[in-house]
């Protein structure tokens, strides 16, 4: 630190203290952006984080949650975290969280997946972890990463050893996803499934409802009935023909 | 010699001028001028020929030629100008004869005085490109005569005239007219045209557009195309007897558009007599007439054809779905079979077998078999009536005729596979029971389906056959190594390949101790030989003949089935037996047990069970006793047989659903094809694909497909590609 100029020195300070990265990577981000704070976050932000966290804080937080007798974050260990957190266990943080840990299933964290995941978030401590919250609800604002966590919650979400994914359970992740999104018509789809579906829903009907959120809108206007959806999507749209829902492309 | 004497012997030009005296071209052109005079009052016997052709000759060398020729015109102007007069006078029919006569002379004369000038002809005209005197003659005759305005009208008008007389169906002249058209043609064909006809034409069309007028007030159909035809029979006639062969197809286009083309919609929609009553009524002649008129009038077949197809479809979809025909299968079928005779025929004898008639013959009944759904059974009943008794006696070739036409209702089904299913199981009840009537008929059907819908769909029914015959040969085999079971029960069994044949629930009953163990030892034996397989007994579906005696000691054998046997059997050891008993001790389930009682004690003639009460219903309580007083004219009595129904509505409903999930695996084997060969493919195509590659057996659904489709993503055996969500990936 000695070594650089008192403008440069505060420039590392602050970066080191914004991202909470160590003085190394600091160093680096800012002679990789020409010692313009700016260029030297983006450059941070889209590095693969590796090195920079220290495993021993890690191994202190994971023991914290980790299950008396299993290698692995179960249920309680989960509501700690979210009590440490301060957010709603149902919260859909959680399942960016759990996105960026790429955990197999919900409800559990593997030490591989959190150490994974907390080092990908550049996180070794709760306060950290804090500080993260904010970031990880704006990733949900961005278009892509939306899709990659919405398509991501199928496999999360369903049953080890499953193929679908049960009814309510995506009903509730539905709810919980469309309300980011902000979809009109996500109640009367799952209205829809419980009187007429029943069944569990497949991996590609997941898939093609976010398109379909994403590409038809309220009036069902550019609805193409040859647009290769999922039957079941058909079924929904002649279900809101059919009740009224939709009349003459009005909602 | 000297050189003095060659030159007195130089030889000059002749220099001696010939003067020809101007008087004698005059002299000379007199001399022709009375020859024309002299032809032309029939007074040419006394001229010599030679002399005249000397003396053109002459005129003709001595540069005279101008004045030859110019007195030629002049001349025959003024021969002509006096024919033309005494054509004028001529009254009434001498009109044409003065005329003819004249034309006559005239050529004559023309003739003899082209020979006269056949040298200025050669030489003189070409020179000066003037018209030769033939022509000359010919042209001269065209102004003076013809287009001389007393003559032409009135030439043209008696013509037209005469036309009509006989046209109202009098005698003319008929050579006097052809002499008369000859002329004018030779005159020119535009002169034929202006000057005959042309007008000739127009005043035709007047008349037919009369004429039919009339004629369609007061004729029917029939009647009509009759008279249609006489009249252009009549005007070809006309054509080839005195006018130019040209105006035929003219002529011929006159009376088509007048009488024909004016009146076809009114013709073919006449009420009683119209072309749908036609068809009604197999009137072969009067449709061929139609046909054979309408050919030459555009867009005359297709207003045939279209009525008809209508017609068709119309009286087609009331033959399908009228209540009452579907209540007999094989009628309803014959009814069918029936028709498509009925317009075969017409097609082939009114219509010369035309290929488009009988494309919209095909498509007509393509179009209403489909409508009722429960046709590819029917057909299959059809079939089924046929092979069990209908072919009893008929030749080999007859019943060939007979498959064969089955066959082409066949092609008309849209929903194959359905007819595949109920085949199957008409045949499994044919073969099992013993019940077909011609082994080949059935052999050769199969064929027959083969040619037409491929090696797949007639494997399984081939199959059958094939077990039947084993089934045989096992049973050989059986009673060959036990020799010692030739004095119990004959045991007949029949293995049959689960797969070939229609799936049947297995339901087993408890057999008499005698037939369970012989079953027993047919068992053992056949899976002794046959290792790694598995029996199970379908005591549904088979029969047995059984000895009985009764109360008086009448002696009767009775066929039965497997069911029946087995209720018939527990007599021997009790008089009465309850409903409960029967049911415990059989276990036959309910519904077969109580229509096995039903057929054994309540249907007169084969009633050789009592029943108390004596309802016609079975009730639980009821008691059974053996039916001391049964009689029957005959030793063999048959109880029972089931033969191949029209299906109940739970039973339809039931083979409808199987043979939609039939669909499901082909639908999906289509898909999967068509994109491991494709790769990468979008959605609309693949509907379009998969439809195509079906067609040979049913209609697919495109809700169906697409439901494959995703259950194929699934399991992973296609993905949608990433870029474009309506274009599948093949997953190797």
């Amino acid at each position: 630190m000695h070594k650089l100029g008192r403008g440069h020195r505060d420039k590392v300070q602050q970066f080191m203290t914004i991202t909470g990265a160590s003085e190394k990577i600091a160093l680096q981000a800012l002679k990789a952006s020409d010692w313009h704070l700016e260029g030297a976050f983006d450059f941070f932000y889209s590095q693969p984080h590796k090195s920079y966290t220290d495993t021993t804080h890690l191994e202190e937080l994971y023991n914290r949650y980790k299950d008396p007798y299993t290698d692995m974050i179960l249920a309680d260990g989960i509501t700690l975290l979210c009590n440490d957190l301060k957010v709603d266990p149902q919260d859909i943080v959680m399942l960016v969280v759990s996105w960026h840990m790429k955990a197999s299933t919900m409800c559990e964290y593997s030490k591989e997946e959190f150490f994974t995941g907390l080092q990908a978030l550049g996180i070794d401590s709760l306060e950290k972890f804090l500080e993260r919250i904010s970031f990880m609800r704006s990733e949900l604002k961005d278009e892509q990463k939306f899709r990659e966590i919405y398509n991501f919650a199928f496999g999360w979400a369903k049953e080890k050893g499953q193929k679908s994914l049960a009814l309510d359970t995506a009903i509730g992740m539905w709810q919980l996803l469309f309300a980011e999104k902000q979809w009109p018509f996500v109640d009367h789809w799952c209205q829809f499934l419980e009187a007429r579906h029943n069944k569990a829903i497949s991996r590609d009907t997941w898939s093609q409802l976010l398109e379909f959120a994403r590409t038809v809108d309220p009036a069902l206007s550019n609805y193409d009935a040859e647009g290769a959806w999922p039957y079941l999507i058909d079924e929904f749209v002649e279900y809101l023909n059919e009740n009224g829902i939709i009349q003459n492309g009005q909602f | 010699m000297s050189n003095q004497k060659k030159r007195n012997f130089q030889i000059e030009a002749f220099k001696h001028r010939v003067v020809v005296d101007p008087k004698y071209a005059e002299r000379t052109w007199k001399i022709i001028e009375h020859a024309i005079h002299e032809i032309y009052n029939h007074n040419a016997s006394g001229l010599s020929f030679e002399e005249l052709y000397r003396n053109a000759y002459n005129m003709v060398l001595h540069k005279f030629g101008d004045k030859l020729y110019s007195g030629l015109v002049t001349t025959m102007s003024a021969h002509l100008k006096e024919i033309s007069k005494s054509i004028q006078v001529a009254q009434g029919a001498l009109f044409l004869e003065e005329l003819n006569r004249k034309w006559n002379d005239h050529n004559k004369a023309l003739q003899m005085i082209r020979d006269i000038l056949m040298y200025m002809d050669r030489t003189y005209i070409p020179n000066t490109r003037k018209t030769p005197v033939h022509e000359l003659g010919l042209n001269l005759w065209r102004d003076y005569i013809i287009h001389s305005g007393k003559i032409q009208s009135r030439l043209l008008s008696t013509l037209l005239e005469l036309v009509h007389k006989e046209r109202t169906g009098e005698v003319i002249d008929r050579g006097l007219m052809r002499n008369i058209i000859k002329m004018l043609m030779d005159l020119g064909s535009s002169v034929y045209q202006e000057d005959f006809e042309k007008p000739f034409l127009e005043v035709s069309a007047e008349f037919y557009k009369v004429e039919s007028q009339k004629f369609i007030e007061c004729c029917d159909c029939g009647d009509y195309l009759k008279k249609a035809e006489i009249r252009l029979n009549e005007e070809i006639e006309r054509v080839a007897h005195y006018l130019d062969v040209k105006s035929e197809a003219k002529i011929t286009n006159v009376v088509e558009k007048e009488m024909i083309a004016n009146h076809m919609t009114r013709l073919v929609q006449m009420e009683n007599s119209g072309l749908v009553n036609m068809l009604l009524n197999d009137k072969y002649e009067d449709l061929g007439k139609m046909y054979n008129l309408f050919k030459r009038v555009p867009n005359g077949l297709s207003m045939i054809r279209d009525v008809m197809t209508s017609h068709l479809r119309e009286t087609g979809r009331q033959l399908v779905t009228d209540v009452e025909s579907s209540k007999d299968p094989v009628e309803f079928v014959q009814r069918l079979l029936d028709e498509r005779d009925k317009y075969d025929k017409i097609i082939c004898q009114a219509f010369s077998n035309s290929k488009t008639f009988q494309n919209a013959l095909n498509s007509s009944f393509e179009y209403f078999i489909n409508l009722n759904s429960r046709s590819p059974e029917f057909i299959s009943l059809f079939v089924d009536d046929k092979l069990r008794k209908g072919l009893k006696g008929v030749t080999e070739e007859d019943v060939e005729i007979i498959l064969d036409k089955v066959m082409m209702l066949f092609r008309y089904l849209r929903e194959k596979d359905v007819f595949e299913k109920y085949y199957k199981q008409h045949l499994a009840k044919r073969l099992l029971l013993g019940k077909t009537v011609c082994d080949d008929a059935e052999r050769s059907l199969i064929v027959k389906l083969k040619t037409e819908c491929g090696y797949q769909f007639t494997s399984k029914l081939e199959g059958m056959f094939t077990d039947m015959k084993t089934s045989e040969d096992t049973m050989q085999g059986f009673y060959a190594n036990h020799p010692e079971l030739a004095d119990g029960p004959t045991l007949v069994v029949q293995v049959l390949t689960t797969g070939s044949w229609p799936t049947q629930p297995t339901i087993t009953c408890n057999l008499p101790t005698e037939m369970a163990t012989l079953c027993e030892k047919f068992r053992s034996h056949y899976l002794g030989t046959h290792t790694g397989r598995r029996l199970s007994w379908q005591t549904n579906m088979g029969t047995a003949d059984i000895k009985a005696t009764f109360g008086k000691g009448q002696k009767h054998e009775l066929n039965v089935s497997t069911y029946q046997m087995c209720v018939l059997m527990l007599f021997n050891n009790s008089d009465m037996l309850s409903y409960k008993e029967i049911e415990q001790a059989t276990e036959i389930p309910t519904s077969d047990l109580k229509r096995c009682l039903q057929s054994m004690a309540c249907v007169k003639g084969k009633n050789v069970l009592r029943k108390e009460p004596m309802s016609k219903d079975i009730g639980t309580d009821d008691a059974f006793f053996v039916n001391d007083k049964f009689t029957s004219k005959f030793y063999k009595v048959k109880i029972g047989t089931v033969v191949a129904q029209k299906e109940s509505e739970p039973e339809k409903l039931e083979t409808r659903q199987r043979v939609e999930e039939d669909r499901k695996p082909q639908i999906e084997a289509a898909v999967v094809r068509i994109m491991k060969s494709r790769r990468v493919l979008d959605h609309n195509n693949v509907i379009a694909e998969v439809t195509k590659q079906l067609q040979s057996r049913f209609l697919a659904n495109p809700t169906e497909i697409k439901k494959r489709i995703e259950s194929l993503i699934e399991r992973e055996f296609l993905e949608r590609d990433s870029a474009d969500r309506k274009v599948y990936r093949y997953l190797a």
